[in-house]
């Protein structure tokens, strides 16, 4: 099958964004089964979105504002509604 | 002016947390606060407008979504302006018969390592930066911000399936870089 590999890159990123049709599944599938490169690819482009859903959900829990932001954050408050007061 | 409405009570009850949104969606701690000013001060001009439906917090959060949605769309605009036109890059990756340039290897790492890692994301950040304006700011609003795909085809004005090329694009070009930069690489850990 020509551009194979190609098409199926494509239909690996679009599966993070869009259920694929019947055909688009079927056609990935069969291509992965017998593709030990796409099947990277597709491992590395799902590792690469758990990453970034990790880092959004987890990786900033024990955050906060340091006490100079805080501080800054009021001045700048302040700040404003002097001149809009 | 009640405490419910004012600026300063929203900073000390839902600083924090407006402020680990922000973080975790733009990764860089002054941003992050500039855009949780804007929000307070902007939340605070529009009060009148908010109609209690939900709580406050809800509604802040709303406003800064919006805020980091609009500085990525605007902020990147512009820093690089060489995207090729309409030729595919992601040719580039493949031969004349669709198969695979250069082989993709298995990246054999944790993603639970590699998230809290603070070089991975340095690298991570370096990869993103090297796209062309348009991938940048569309992998961006999707991935890193996880905004859905009706949202970041509106806020960029394209359709779905020029916004799935360009995801394509990006997220090739980005395995390529992370691949060559980190899991190929080796020296880090």
């Amino acid at each position: 099958m020509k551009q194979a590999c190609h098409y199926a890159s494509r239909l690996a990123s679009d599966s993070l964004d869009r259920p694929l049709s019947l055909w688009e599944r079927l056609r990935l599938k069969l291509h992965l089964s017998m593709c030990s490169n796409c099947q990277n690819c597709d491992n590395n482009l799902k590792l690469m979105r758990q990453i970034n859903e990790l880092m959004r959900n987890n990786h900033y829990g024990e955050v906060r504002l340091s006490d100079q932001q805080q501080n800054q954050l009021h001045k700048a408050l302040d700040k404003h509604s002097a001149s809009v007061n | 002016m009640n405490k419910s409405d004012d600026p300063h009570t929203w900073l000390n009850e839902h600083g924090d947390y407006l402020y680990r949104y922000a973080m975790s969606r733009l990764h860089n701690d002054e941003l992050a606060q500039d855009m949780l000013q804007e929000t307070l001060l902007a939340g605070w001009k529009g009060y009148a407008r908010f109609a209690g439906q939900s709580s406050i917090r809800t509604w802040l959060v709303g406003i800064l979504k919006h805020k980091i949605i609009d500085y990525i769309r605007h902020e990147i605009r512009g820093r690089n302006l060489t995207e090729a036109v309409e030729s595919d890059p992601t040719s580039a990756f493949f031969n004349a018969n669709g198969s695979w340039n250069e082989s993709p290897s298995a990246w054999k790492e944790n993603p639970e390592d590699l998230y809290s890692s603070e070089q991975f994301q340095k690298t991570l950040e370096l990869c993103i930066n090297n796209l062309p304006e348009k991938q940048q700011i569309v992998f961006r609003m999707r991935d890193i911000v996880g905004e859905d795909t009706p949202t970041v085809c509106k806020c960029c004005d394209i359709t779905s399936t020029h916004l799935h090329v360009l995801l394509h694009r990006a997220r090739l070009s980005l395995r390529k870089c992370l691949n060559t930069h980190w899991f190929e690489k080796g020296t880090h850990s």
